[in-house]
């Protein structure tokens, strides 16, 4: 059997071409799309953080001085590794890291979440925000100018702190309890390496609990009333309401929260660096934190190479305690038992 | 068990007055059902009772105590919540279980009274689940099971069916119903479907704009509803209502609609100043006849709904669209004209 075209058939395959031409720039200008929407996203990323990632990770086995340009680079195979790990001051920033994260850490929440329990549950409307928002402010103030006014309020001499403490001690009912506060004066605050760390705690958890008290107040928000209801019904006093019915319910938000104190925690920078005038981590380096002799590292002794390498064992540090976390919360933290 | 006594309750939020002077008595071991449309007081009347809401005025008595001050642990009354209010963190023998742990009893006896009301309840499979692992009628359920554990002396049920299918709802209506022939502790149960109340209660109350309408056994309320929104509401379908003047001689009555037809009404009503009344006419109570007389009306059939067993016929009467349950399914055509015969026992005049 043959084929055979009519006139008018070729007549119709040509001018189905165009229309065909025409299907497969639309199906082409529908695949694009998307892409060219969000390549602006793509750029920007690979430009300022793929491209930075891969490469500090060459940077790691590399000796390079950036003062020195490009052409300096040296491969030292994992010898920059090998030298953060036999170095005294890295473990010493990470004990200081992990002290920080737990002691500036745990009470941030401890303290946010009955706060947030009782302003939801105790105060309405408008008084609410107002009191959340007084309590956000520390969250939003720059960090550097934060830390500036603690550095005067624990200034040895003339901080408010000490002034603070003395009056109490000459206070007449007081006096017994803040008797210890005569002897030890003048308060080192910032100048000795026992009481460094806890300044900077201080520092940290007052900036950063009202951001947790956010959280939390949003999380006791979202417990229905007939949950409230049903446990007065129960017999619960205000008590056994938040500790058997509130508080498990926010059990997402206290995770999501503590993840972010974690990972936040063990970056801790700035609050240090400002109290401590960034003088090599203040007294015996007692402030010094990771990511504060990561900075030293690259940016004051130029080892750009030992930096990265720092950074890396920074990361699977990091990585390491949130992935502790999510194991052993993680099934409740996200709501998976319910 | 107990009874529930109400005195002289009132209710206000703000400038709004939710309940109004509110007396009601409900005897011990009856069901009670609170009727009435959305924002009516009715669920704020049951959170007073439960203790989860305060009185602005009145007293409340429960087993002849005033509890007015009392928490609801200590009025022993246990209360089922339309969204079911399980606690999603525990398991069903958990929160069954919870309200005798918060009382301190002991472990053993928690698991054997959880275990005897699970048991009555069919949910002893079910007691290793969390909530969020049952469907609608099993967590429905579980809320009943949790209240019925701690062996209150007052149930309340928040519109405990609503968030269930058509179907779920008539079975677990069934279920409440054989459960209270079997525990007869006083149960007052919001609701703002008739049926339900209707199907359920001993004694029905009907709630308007925080007023008590009436209270009354379902007959009762079917038969001699005290005013028309209570004819209106109870029923289904609801009750026509025409606008008609009365007048009344010493053995009969009169009955003129606006379109100048008459109904003869047997016995004697009370006629009001101006004659002016509300007709209410029942649609199952209309039905089609083939003559004219002094107890039918003539009207046009607009539309035809037939339902199988019966058709459902809106027919205008006196310019006004009444609803007509036909069960004789005679053959109508529409548009046309029909007679439509009651019994004058069943006419229901109410003042305008």
């Amino acid at each position: 059997m043959t084929l055979t075209t009519t006139p008018n058939e070729e007549r119709g395959t040509q001018m189905r071409a165009p229309a065909r031409r025409r299907s497969t720039l639309r199906i082409w200008k529908k695949r694009l799309m998307p892409w060219l929407f969000i390549s602006p996203f793509i750029i920007l990323f690979m430009v300022f953080t793929l491209f930075p990632l891969l490469f500090s990770i060459y940077l790691s086995f590399q000796e390079w001085n950036p003062v020195a340009g490009l052409s300096s680079m040296e491969y030292v195979g994992l010898y920059n590794y090998q030298l953060a790990l036999t170095d005294p001051w890295l473990w010493k920033s990470l004990y200081n890291t992990v002290w920080l994260a737990v002691v500036s850490g745990i009470p941030q929440h401890l303290l946010a979440i009955p706060v947030a329990y009782m302003l939801v549950s105790a105060v309405r409307g408008r008084l609410r925000h107002l009191y959340t928002a007084t309590m956000f402010i520390p969250f939003i103030t720059s960090t550097v100018a934060v830390a500036l006014i603690f550095f005067s309020i624990y200034s040895t001499n003339a901080g408010i702190l000490n002034q603070w403490l003395l009056a109490l001690s000459n206070l007449p009912v007081l006096s017994w309890f803040f008797s210890w506060v005569q002897d030890a004066m003048p308060i080192r605050w910032l100048t000795s390496s026992d009481l460094l760390k806890p300044s900077i705690a201080m520092v940290v958890i007052w900036k950063y609990t009202g951001f947790n008290i956010v959280v939390y107040s949003a999380g006791f928000l979202t417990v229905s009333r007939d949950l409230y209801d049903a446990a007065k019904v129960d017999g619960c006093s205000r008590w056994q309401q938040f500790w058997h019915v509130a508080l498990p319910m926010i059990r997402p938000f206290i995770f999501f929260a503590v993840t972010l104190t974690i990972i936040g925690n063990l970056q801790l920078f700035e609050e240090p660096y400002v109290l401590t005038q960034g003088e090599s981590g203040g007294v015996a380096q007692s402030g010094l934190t990771a990511s504060y002799y990561l900075y030293l590292v690259g940016w004051q002794w130029l080892e750009m190479g030992a930096a990265a390498a720092i950074s890396w064992i920074l990361f699977l540090f990091i990585a390491i305690a949130t992935g502790v976390h999510f194991y052993f919360n993680g099934r409740k933290g996200l709501g998976e038992d319910r | 068990m107990a009874g529930v006594e109400l005195l002289n309750l009132s209710k206000s939020f703000g400038s709004v007055e939710v309940l109004k002077s509110l007396n009601l008595t409900i005897q011990d071991g009856e069901f009670v059902a609170l009727v009435g449309p959305s924002g009516c007081g009715k669920s704020t009347l049951l959170r007073i009772i439960a203790g989860l809401e305060e009185e602005t005025a009145g007293e409340v008595y429960i087993g002849g105590e005033y509890v007015n001050d009392l928490s609801p642990k200590e009025r022993n009354i246990a209360m089922v919540f339309q969204s079911y209010a399980l606690y999603p963190h525990m398991s069903v023998e958990e929160n069954m279980g919870f309200n005798l742990r918060i009382s301190g009893i002991s472990k053993p006896d928690i698991k054997a009274r959880v275990q005897e009301t699970a048991e009555i309840l069919d949910l002893v499979h079910l007691l290793d689940r969390k909530p969020s692992q049952l469907s609608g009628g099993q967590r429905q359920r579980v809320a009943m099971g949790r209240a019925l554990v701690r062996n209150p002396d007052v149930f309340l049920f928040d519109e405990p069916l609503s968030n269930l299918d058509a179907k779920l709802r008539v079975q677990m209506r069934e279920e409440i119903k054989r459960l209270h022939q079997r525990v007869r502790t006083t149960k007052i149960y919001v609701t703002h479907d008739q049926i339900e109340a209707m199907t359920l209660a001993d004694r029905v109350v009907i709630l308007n704009q925080g007023i008590i309408q009436q209270v009354g056994t379902p007959r009762e309320l079917y038969q001699n509803p005290a005013n028309a929104f209570v004819a209106g509401f109870i029923g289904s379908p609801a009750m026509n209502f025409l606008p008609a003047t009365l007048t009344s001689d010493g053995t009969s009555s009169r009955i003129e609609l606006e379109d100048g037809s008459i109904l003869v009404a047997d016995k004697r009503a009370n006629q009001p100043s101006d004659g002016k009344i509300l007709l209410g006419m029942r649609p199952e109570h209309l039905h089609l006849s083939a003559e004219k007389d002094e107890h039918s009306l003539k009207g046009r059939v607009d539309l035809i709904e037939p339902t199988g067993a019966q058709n459902h016929l809106r027919v205008t009467l006196a310019g006004k669209s009444t609803t007509v349950v036909d069960n004789s399914l005679t053959e109508v055509e529409l548009g046309e004209f029909v007679n439509l015969k009651i019994d004058p026992d069943n006419l229901h005049l109410f003042s305008q």
